[in-house]
């Protein structure tokens, strides 16, 4: 069976997408809007736009009981809740369940136990997926600490359980160093936060970000669709991603390939989701936590693969079986994404909203551009800054970076400030070109200017 | 700018679409109840965040009604409450057209068989008579079966020497018994005298509502008398008494609040404080009253209490002097 009609839960480019794969595939959508997005693309863009409350999302993308509402008013099948928002709320997956509307994403339970950043840690250690060393609950004493960073290998990380702000906090390299480092941080702690605590983890030098796409349907199949390297982050936020990621090797992506796929067959897993990993310099590779829903990313895969995942998910939650295996699946070429945000670089990235009154998008051969504006669209403050995914594709790093340059040269919007020229500098920066950096790059490369 | 200028796909699906979910086919819909609506501030909530709430409304605080058993949930510690007089249920004595087919048919709804659950529980770890209304049922009016329940509740709590806490709601005296429910009103007072000459302790908890016959008789004879927030109390409902007297009624009256400020409630506690707050009550009251079972244990707390107390003042005179325990 498939669905025939959809109700997509979000905004911007992300709803645009989902409302493209839908129209390929022959399913009528409905767009849901805030009083504030009356304007946007994704509303005028489906078949049908229901209106579901006031700007804050809060009151309308978030506002479960009006989008149920629409769903049901609408005849609509099911929910794709895109990603943010309402993507891994549990809650609002079993009130799809409890309404017979299905939610095209992973069951509530799967929601909430990657979560619960503890459990899921558990769940992936019994599952034989390598974690990141650390100890189970409190360090009592030195000796304790001592025996403890033996069995994980130094450098160690002392942290207080009640810490925060850097403070209780010690980096340790040795064994020599670590009883006055510990007893240093314990008392730190004691004074700053009237609890000392410690607990201690094994600490990562300069890990690259590497996370694992997978999909599974409702038959226990799980397949990877390779790796995407999002090391490229400023404050957490991530502004560049690419697939292969530049230091992958075979051996190691079939290595962390099959965790990434017990990870997922561990708790069942149907649907689009993404295991992500931390990767230290020695090619060590740790679970960080898994994403139950499609991601931000998601296009640098479709285009190395040649899956598209939006269609895939869709397929798998109307009950259908992967049409594809694991041996079938081959990383062709490389991808970047960029991410092109409404945001002043030159003051310290503050949003830069407003109207835009002149835009020249980029295209020709391998450049894919997915957004939801358009010349004389005014991006409301309300929500998040992120306007546009510029997304290339070539044969080679090499070649995909020459047509990302000119791609984001192509690239114009006036009316409002926008980061293309912050990304047009990385392209030229010798250790990005060199595939050399990890994720505190971008903010010691902010802080060098 | 760009209203209508797309092309779309065919003409919108129509309505009535048939889908097959967990083996059954239906249509998308909303399942009644799904949501809550507040009365108070009209937000609606999904059912279950406001049961995980304890009923309280999470934008407002308003407490909406409980049934009997969530509230038993709440109140008695886990698995120690033992029900009294299940099996009672009311007959017709007036033979009240269509009285017996409505207690059926709310029997088969609300999974109880009167308007009040009497029994037995431990309420932080103290024994006590329980007994919890549910609006639920014909506006927990008493009828002969209530009466009977809290009449029997009293008898057997003072034989064992038990103090009773009572979760009243009720709308008063079940109509469809007309005499017999009045005289209920009697019956359950003068247990509650009994009991109350026993020495025992009696708490009241009134929620929304408590009304009419309840409240003159078993709902105001607490020796403590707690109020959920709003909660309505009163005998007459406040329109017939604004046409009886012919006077506005001033704001806020017959709520919790007013009646507080008036000395007809001794306190409001909020739900969530509402166990703790009988435990606090209970273990106060029980250990106090001074019965041969008790006595040992009262005996030996005490000497327990004096021991600390001699200690902290020879650790405190050590500590002063500079001598300290070198032990």
């Amino acid at each position: 069976m498939m669905f025939k009609k959809i109700l997509i839960a979000n905004r911007g480019e992300i709803a645009v997408r989902i409302i493209r794969a839908c129209r390929e595939m022959g399913i009528q959508t409905v767009a849901v809007y805030s009083e504030m997005d009356k304007d946007a693309l994704h509303a005028q863009l489906a078949d049908e736009a229901v209106c579901i409350g006031p700007a804050p999302s809060k009151s309308s993308y978030l506002n479960m009981n009006n989008i149920i509402s629409a769903t049901i008013l609408t005849h609509a099948e099911a929910i794709h809740p895109g990603f943010g928002f309402l993507s891994e709320n549990a809650r609002f997956a079993e009130m799809c369940k409890e309404c017979g509307i299905t939610f095209i994403g992973p069951d509530p339970e799967m929601i909430n136990l990657m979560g619960n950043k503890s459990v899921a840690k558990q769940t992936m250690n019994k599952a034989g997926v390598p974690t990141i060393p650390g100890s189970d609950g409190a360090v009592e004493t030195v000796q304790e600490a001592l025996k403890l960073a033996d069995g994980m290998g130094y450098p160690v990380m002392i942290k207080a359980s009640a810490g925060g702000g850097g403070r209780g906090m010690r980096l340790v390299w040795n064994k020599e160093e670590l009883p006055k480092l510990f007893d240093s941080a314990k008392s730190e702690a004691k004074a700053a936060f009237g609890d000392d605590t410690m607990y201690m983890e094994k600490f990562l030098e300069n890990p690259r970000h590497i996370e694992f796409q997978i999909i599974g349907d409702e038959f226990g199949n799980v397949v990877h669709l390779g790796e995407r390297d999002c090391s490229l982050q400023r404050r957490n936020q991530k502004v560049l991603e690419e697939s292969p990621s530049p230091i992958m090797t075979e051996d190691l992506r079939k290595k962390m390939g099959e965790a990434a796929v017990k990870a997922a067959k561990a708790i069942k897993y149907k649907s689009a989701g993404t295991i992500e990993f931390l990767l230290d310099k020695h090619n060590n590779f740790f679970f960080m936590e898994m994403n139950t829903r499609i991601q931000v990313e998601h296009p640098v895969t479709e285009l190395v693969t040649g899956i598209d995942l939006i269609a895939e998910q869709i397929k798998v939650a109307a009950g259908q079986k992967i049409e594809f295996k694991q041996n079938e699946i081959h990383v062709s070429g490389h991808a970047i994404e960029c991410r092109i945000n409404a945001e002043k670089p030159s003051e310290n990235f503050r949003p830069s909203p407003g109207k835009i009154t002149s835009l020249h998008l980029p295209g020709g051969y391998g450049v894919r551009l997915d957004t939801a504006v358009y010349q004389g669209y005014t991006i409301p403050p309300t929500y998040d800054s992120m306007i546009a995914k510029l997304i290339v594709h070539g044969k080679t790093r090499t070649e995909a970076i020459a047509r990302m340059k000119r791609a984001l040269g192509e690239f114009v919007i006036e009316g409002i400030d926008s980061n293309i020229e912050f990304q047009m500098e990385l392209m030229d920066d010798k250790n990005f070109v060199e595939g050399n950096f990890d994720t505190q790059y971008i903010n010691k490369l902010l802080n060098i200017r | 700018m760009l209203k209508g200028m797309f092309k779309k796909n065919s003409p919108v699906v129509d309505a009535g679409i048939v889908q097959e979910y967990d083996g059954r086919k239906k249509k998308p819909e909303v399942p009644s109840g799904l949501w809550i609506k507040c009365s108070e501030c009209n937000h609606s909530f999904y059912k279950k965040d406001i049961e995980a709430a304890m009923m309280v409304c999470p934008s407002c605080g308003n407490h909406f009604r409980m049934s009997s058993t969530d509230r038993l949930r709440l109140i008695a510690d886990e698995g120690t409450f033992d029900e009294w007089d299940k099996k009672l249920s009311s007959v017709n004595p007036l033979e009240y057209p269509g009285y017996a087919d409505k207690i059926k048919k709310l029997e088969e709804e609300t999974g109880i068989s009167e308007a009040i659950i009497t029994g037995q529980a431990k309420i932080g770890g103290i024994d006590s008579v329980l007994g919890v209304m549910d609006s639920r049922f014909l506006m927990g009016s008493m009828g002969s079966v209530v009466g009977e329940k809290v009449t029997r509740a009293f008898e057997r709590a003072t034989e064992k020497k038990l103090p009773v806490i009572l979760f009243t709601a009720s709308g008063g005296a079940r109509m469809q018994e007309g005499i017999f429910s009045l005289m209920q009103m009697a019956k359950t007072s003068a247990a509650i005298a009994r009991h109350n000459e026993a020495g025992l302790l009696y708490i009241t908890v009134l929620t929304d509502p408590t009304t009419g016959g309840v409240t003159a008789s078993f709902a105001m004879l607490g020796d403590i008398i707690i109020s959920e927030p709003g909660t309505l109390i009163g005998f007459a409902g406040p329109r017939v008494i604004e046409q009886t007297i012919r006077q506005k009624l001033p704001a806020g009256f017959q709520r919790a609040e007013f009646l507080l400020d008036h000395g007809f409630v001794d306190m409001i506690v909020e739900r969530k404080d509402m166990k703790q707050t009988l435990s606090k009550l209970l273990s106060v009251h029980v250990s106090s009253s001074w019965t041969s079972q008790d006595e040992l244990s009262i005996v030996e707390r005490m000497k327990n209490t004096m021991t600390n107390a001699i200690e902290n003042t020879i650790n405190t005179v050590n500590t002063v002097m500079g001598g300290g325990n070198n032990g």
